[in-house]
């Protein structure tokens, strides 16, 4: 978790807010779906593997059991026939009918045996019948109960009438389940007058018949012939005596080996269960549902919860986000989120709207306050204009005392002195004279020019005078460009159209702008505006008219690949002719008779110059009226 | 615009919005009544009481004028393609309502290499290093703040270029 925080701060710090949630939630799932893999492994896979385990024992018990059981079988019919009169009569040799009555082979076959063999009390046999498939064979192929051979003696001494000797024994026809038991008269009461064997072969037929009865399957293999596969099962099973049980796995099973000792305590017989490895397949099977179960689970939840956090956070932070950035590009503080939710994302963006409210308030009421004080200027305007009207006010008061420098060098005196001298020159008293009178010349000249230098200097100063004075009502405001509603525009700045108090004049104001929007300074586009419309009323107040109409329409085009606004201020006024149209933007220029502030249309065209946009003026002449086209970039781009 | 052609004259061209700046031009640049008045005095007067002083002539100036960035461009283009370039080009860089004197100044430039190019300005809104981008080399621009001593830009001009 530490390493995934590490890349979060790290790696992710440049992403967006979805791609880190996406990101982690990956992270989360893959997390998950490793844990999840891990654990199932090291706990429910080793518990199917342990169960299996547990299943290979039983079931290599079961084999033995059974086995064991078909033993107990051979002692139970042994033990019908071992404490019968006439079979002991037939062992004291007085009932020598016995074996012809009672032991034909359908009865041997019937009890399921093998072999049937009567001793009398010295160990000689007396009668003995071996069958292998239901036919009878030579007692001596199976290479035990030779008589008088210790084994012998072994399996038929018994010295109680309670004395059962069974168990396997291994013969040359195969191992042999056998029972011994001493001859007894019915009602098992003494003395042993002989002693009877039965035995079954534990052969292929009968472990395949066992082994159906348990539906376990299993092979009994004799020691001696034991594979080399289960060298392995016989090294642990006959090395030590503790182990009784050992296993291996195949591929597809458990082979489970017990070791059967015979009837003697020897080694004798390996016995092999083999167990499906039903158990382990079902385990893994049961860990990859469940892999995939947890998987889509994670998938799912990781989906669900990726949904919720992007409907609920990521979302609304989205449009938050771009809202803020919008209005930053833009500069339109009228744009408002209005979330109708009622968490902190909701109350974020109200308290965002509530300030921008505050700030657009802010905004208007400065720029309404430096509106209604007069016409605002920047600086610029205010330098550029008082540096033009002192410019010839300075160069006046520079060429005045140049004029006066050489007045001050004249050396008029010097000329009157000479010229008074009886013997200057007659040639040189002539340029004296020239000098003297050009002299006063110059003076009378100065003195003349000088009037109107210093006229100059007087209205260029009373031009700056007048500039300051204009300027001192102003609040300086820096401008700001915003999207404005130029329908709004035009309509407050047709405020400035007086009230009719003369009934012989009427002026029809219309407006047709539709909904186009520019971006400019507000301010300062309501003064141009103001200024054009006020110049139209006055305009066709000169011109005599009973009624005058002015007219202002919109419309948008292209211009050097930006997209423009082209606002037309048209008027019935006097109109003006092409002479006056080259110079009506030159600062100083007015066709208002006694009105001269210096600034008007010049100060128009400078300001909208600093918006990016331009003006024309445009009419057919005198008397026939004027148009002006404002042209400003559209608040749409372009 | 009033043209007056000298010959071995420096040929300036001057445009600004203002009229009576341009008036406040020609007063300083072209030569008049009274100046040629006072240089005769001054010729008297270094005949008849200092006979051994040099009497420098003034520098002569062949003044166009125009009040709009385009026809500042129109009329360089005009004298360049008659032969008769410009040896300065003064600009005002606002002229309203049409481009500005900076953007003359660079249209000028590309088709006249040599020419000096002198704005004068009421308010220095276009920073130097932008000029100099703009109007290159740094050695042929010049930049004078309003108000400034007109017959001291003429003798300024006659010491940046040689007269025709």
């Amino acid at each position: 978790m530490l390493a995934a925080g590490i890349i979060m701060s790290n790696g992710l710090g440049s992403l967006s807010l979805q791609k880190k949630i996406s990101a982690s939630l990956l992270a989360v799932m893959a997390a998950f779906g490793l844990l999840s893999y891990l654990i199932l492994n090291a706990v429910i896979s080793p518990a199917f593997e342990s169960l299996e385990n547990k299943a290979a024992q039983t079931d290599l018990v079961r084999a033995l059991r059974v086995i064991l059981a078909d033993l107990e079988q051979l002692k139970s019919s042994t033990g019908d026939w071992a404490p019968w009169d006439d079979a002991y009569n037939y062992a004291l040799g007085e009932n020598p009918a016995f074996i012809s009555i009672n032991a034909d082979i359908p009865t041997l076959v019937n009890l399921d045996l093998n072999l049937m063999q009567f001793f009398d009390l010295e160990g000689k046999p007396l009668w003995g019948q071996l069958l292998q498939r239901g036919e009878g064979v030579d007692l001596s192929k199976l290479g035990i109960l030779e008589e008088g051979s210790p084994q012998t003696r072994k399996l038929i001494s018994h010295s109680t009438i309670e004395s059962v000797i069974s168990g396997l024994i291994q013969t040359n026809m195969g191992p042999l389940l056998i029972c011994s038991m001493p001859i007894l008269k019915t009602g098992e009461t003494g003395p042993i007058a002989g002693t009877i064997i039965m035995a079954r072969f534990l052969d292929d037929s009968r472990i395949w018949r066992l082994s159906e009865q348990t539906e376990v399957e299993f092979a009994a293999h004799p020691i001696t012939d034991a594979s080399v596969d289960m060298a392995g099962a016989v090294a642990a099973l006959t090395g030590n005596d503790d182990v009784n049980f050992y296993h291996e796995t195949t591929d597809d099973a458990i082979l489970s080996y017990g070791l059967m000792r015979d009837v003697f305590g020897e080694p004798l017989i390996v016995l092999e269960a083999k167990t499906p490895k039903e158990l382990s397949a079902l385990g893994g099977q049961t860990v990859n549902g469940t892999l995939l179960f947890l998987s889509l689970a994670a998938v799912f939840i990781a989906l669900v919860v990726w949904m919720l956090l992007r409907r609920v956070i990521v979302s609304p932070l989205e449009t938050l986000a771009k809202h803020i950035v919008g209005i930053r590009q833009s500069g339109d503080l009228s744009q408002r989120l209005d979330q109708a939710r009622s968490d902190e994302i909701g109350e974020l963006a109200n308290e965002f709207d509530k300030m921008t409210t505050e700030v657009q308030k802010a905004r208007q009421q400065l720029l309404d306050q430096s509106f209604k004080a007069g016409k605002a200027d920047t600086a610029a305007e205010v330098m550029h204009n008082i540096r033009n009207a002192m410019t010839p006010l300075f160069n006046g008061l520079e060429r005045l005392a140049v004029s006066f420098d050489v007045t001050s060098n004249l050396r008029i005196k010097d000329a009157v002195e000479q010229l008074s001298d009886p013997e200057c020159p007659a040639d040189r008293k002539d340029k004296l004279l020239q000098y003297i009178n050009a002299s006063f010349d110059h003076i009378e000249s100065v003195g003349k020019n000088a009037g109107g230098d210093l006229e100059i200097a007087s209205k260029q100063a009373g031009q700056v005078q007048a500039i300051l004075s204009d300027q001192e009502k102003h609040a300086n405001v820096a401008p700001v460009f915003e999207v404005l509603d130029l329908d709004d525009v035009v309509d407050e700045a047709a405020h400035v159209i007086p009230e009719s108090k003369e009934e012989d004049l009427l002026v029809n104001f219309e407006a047709d702008i539709g909904e186009l929007q520019v971006r400019a300074h507000r301010v300062g586009l309501l003064q141009v505006m103001g200024n054009l419309i006020l110049n139209a009323y006055e305009s066709i107040q000169r011109s005599q008219s009973e009624s005058g109409e002015i007219r202002v329409v919109a419309s948008s085009e292209t211009v050097d690949k930006q997209s423009m606004i082209r606002l037309t201020i048209r008027d019935t006024g006097c109109g003006f002719d092409d002479s006056i149209r080259q110079k009506i933007f030159q600062r100083g220029y007015t066709s208002k008779q006694g009105h001269m502030t210096g600034l008007g249309l010049h100060w128009c065209a400078n300001a909208l110059a600093g918006m990016g946009g331009r003006i024309q003026a445009e009419s057919t002449g005198f008397g026939h009226g004027a148009e002006f086209h404002v042209l400003l970039p559209s608040a749409h781009g372009g | 615009m009033n043209t007056h052609h000298h010959e071995e004259c420096i040929r300036v061209l001057i445009a600004d919005d203002d009229e009576h700046i341009l008036e406040c031009y020609r007063e300083a640049f072209e030569e008049s009544e009274q100046t040629d008045h006072v240089q005769m005095i001054d010729a008297l007067a270094a005949e008849l009481f200092d006979p051994e002083t040099d009497i420098e002539d003034a520098p002569k100036f062949d003044v166009v004028a125009c009040n709009q960035g385009d026809d500042a461009i129109s009329l360089a283009t005009e004298a360049a393609d008659e032969g008769h370039p410009f040896d300065v080009i003064i600009l005002d860089v606002r002229m309203p309502p049409g481009i500005d004197g900076v953007e003359a100044g660079s249209q000028i430039r590309k088709l006249d290499p040599d020419v000096q190019i002198i704005f004068v300005t009421g308010f220095s809104d276009v920073p130097r290093d932008e000029l100099e981008r703009r109007v290159p080399p740094p050695m042929k621009l010049h930049y004078f703040n309003k108000p400034l001593s007109f017959m001291q830009l003429a003798k300024d001009i006659a010491g940046m270029v040689q007269p025709h």
